[in-house]
């Protein structure tokens, strides 16, 4: 069998309520929908048969925002058995979490904080993504997060601590790219290189999003709010990345406020989709003049 | 102890009760025997939403009103007419080429719902609804049949055996549970047979859930057919769900979908963890969006 008759790109959507109409109305070129797990966990009955429904219709992945795994704390049993529950009820492809903590000593910080990248953090992580997939029954995928401060106390650079948590778990990556476009421009590193670095056959998702830029000259920082639309150079990486890649990929565009037209999302999926495209037909290029060699 | 030598009164109130069972029963099973996961289904064509939330009188006032806010149907006060640029074979449904046949010439709002034609041009509608077992099909209807005529031999064989036995034992006060009984039944019947099966109910409520950021918003969705968000609220919930001005004279042609609108709930949407935990959208990591 070729390399591209294994590989079945997918290319989806974040289910927001406000984008509902478009969304369900344009299933046709919408091929997944990530679902934000978190709002489900205390839903009413009622809403969570919708989102079943909602599966019915669509593919659909769980995308978690509060277990906060790459933490020295243990993460909550309740909220494992909530996504556990959750994922049983409406099946989806996959899950995800974020490599990120979002509590500390009993306080709920409300936000997805890069912790320090040391062997500590690592081993808490693995720790937390063994009891996740212990209690869900699938291990996560798991996320890269943007940060707007280099996380104080790391001994390592951020390829390097996302590389050696996801060899030393049993999970696939889910390599967000605004998020490694913005980290890469706030602490000038090359992206290209940070892609070439974690391991290629891990690489299961990929999110795409946009921000702007804070702060004043000099101290400007890019800020991933997803409220913008995906500037050129993450779908360059989004290219990159589909050529080195060996599995097949699910593609979200993650949009949180500032709605465009339904139609300015599904262009944007297209353009993923080109650039998918793009990037395969580069990986079977160099496979083929590698076997040539 | 035999029921049938009971006083009066408390026969009445064992009759009550015996009705009582009976209609839950009747209402328990169909849900447990037309409920099923939901299926999938067209949910791009706000017109079979609308026939599964009201039959083809809604799947023709939505699509009235989508070629109206599409300009290819001019509203004059109560009446109607197809725009002089619009043309039949233009619209790629049905449904939409039986109105702009229909209103070729002007004519009131209200007569879709008695045009053969129109209704006709829903029927693939109803074959998709009832195919999803989202609108009772025949095997459906036999069954409920079965049910009812069940519960009408319970209820009326009961009520007409103490009838006869009252009267035959010179009592004519019989009136009281006569009229109970008959109300029984015809609450069994309603409760028997209607319009949707426990499937398509629930399907209904899970597109409304769905679709409720949408209603919450009503009054900002413009009209102008840029987006198919109105005529998926319409759908969804009723042309009287759309509240901007622009869509007023849905007030003057369908005064009554407007009552019905208002009156229906369907609750809020799951609200996006990602609000609640950034508190706006200036948070560098937070939820789904901000950070993650």
């Amino acid at each position: 069998m070729s390399l591209m008759t294994r590989i079945t790109d997918r290319v989806g959507l974040g289910w927001r309520p406000k984008l509902a109409a478009g969304i369900l109305s344009n299933l046709d070129r919408i091929d997944i929908v990530e679902v934000i797990a978190d709002d489900f966990f205390n839903a009413p009955r009622r809403e969570r048969r919708a989102l079943r429904t909602l599966a019915a219709q669509s593919p659909i992945t769980l995308h978690g925002v509060s277990l906060g795994l790459a933490s020295s704390v243990p993460v909550e049993p309740k909220r494992l058995d909530q996504m556990a529950r959750l994922c049983a009820e409406v099946t989806p492809v996959s899950w995800s979490e974020h490599l990120a903590f979002v509590r500390g000593g009993g306080v709920e910080i409300g936000h997805l904080a890069a912790p320090p990248r040391t062997a500590a953090t690592i081993d808490g992580a693995l720790a937390n993504l063994a009891r996740a997939t212990t209690i869900v029954g699938v291990a996560p995928q798991v996320e890269n997060v943007a940060t707007l401060i280099d996380p104080p106390g790391s001994d390592r650079d951020e390829a390097t601590w996302v590389s050696e948590i996801v060899r030393g778990s049993s999970c696939d990556l889910l390599l967000d790219l605004h998020n490694l476009y913005a980290n890469a421009l706030n602490f000038n590193f090359d992206p290209v290189d940070f892609i070439a670095r974690i391991p290629a056959e891990s690489i299961a998702a990929i999110h795409l999003a946009g921000g702007k830029w804070i702060g004043a000259q000099g101290a400007r920082r890019l800020l991933d709010d997803h409220l913008h639309d995906v500037p050129d150079p993450v779908y360059d990486l989004l290219a990159e990345t589909a050529a080195r890649a060996t599995r097949s990929l699910t593609v979200i565009l993650e949009r949180d406020g500032d709605f465009p037209a339904i139609g300015c999302l599904l262009q944007q999926l297209d353009r993923a989709r080109q650039a998918l495209a793009h990037g395969r037909a580069r990986m079977v290029d160099e496979a083929e003049e590698e076997a040539a060699a | 102890m035999n029921p049938f030598d009971l006083r009066g009164p408390e026969f009445l109130v064992f009759y009550f009760i015996l009705s009582a069972v009976v209609i839950v029963a009747l209402i328990l099973i169909r849900r447990a025997s037309e409920s099923d996961s939901a299926p999938k289904l067209d949910l791009a064509d706000p017109y079979l939403i609308a026939y599964l939330r009201g039959g083809d009188n809604e799947a023709l006032r939505v699509a009235m009103v989508s070629l109206i806010d599409r300009g290819l149907l001019i509203v004059y006060g109560t009446q109607i007419q197809r725009a002089s640029n619009a043309r039949p074979d233009s619209v790629r449904r049905p449904i939409e080429r039986a109105l702009l046949e229909t209103y070729a010439r002007p004519g009131e709002a209200t007569s879709i719902f008695n045009d053969s034609k129109l209704k006709s041009a829903c029927a693939s509608y109803e074959e998709t609804l009832k195919k999803n077992r989202l609108l009772p099909d025949q095997l459906v209807v036999n069954a409920r049949l079965t049910r009812f005529m069940l519960a009408l031999f319970v209820l009326g064989g009961v009520g007409g055996i103490k009838i006869l036995v009252a009267l035959d034992r010179g009592r004519t006060n019989v009136t009281f549970l006569a009229v109970l009984t008959i109300i029984a039944i015809v609450l069994a019947y309603k409760v028997s047979f209607p319009r949707l099966t426990g499937r398509g109910k629930a399907m209904l409520a899970d597109i409304q859930s769905l679709y409720s950021g949408l209603k919450d918003r009503a009054s900002f969705i413009r009209p102008g057919g840029a987006t198919i968000e109105p005529m998926m609220l319409a759908a969804a919930f009723g042309v009287g769900a759309l509240a901007g001005d622009g869509f007023a004279y849905t007030k003057t042609l369908f005064p009554r979908a407007q009552k019905s609108a208002s009156g229906s709930s369907c609750g809020s949407s799951c609200g996006s963890s990602c609000g609640s935990s950034c508190g706006g959208g200036g948070c560098g990591g937070g939820c789904g969006g901000c950070g993650g």
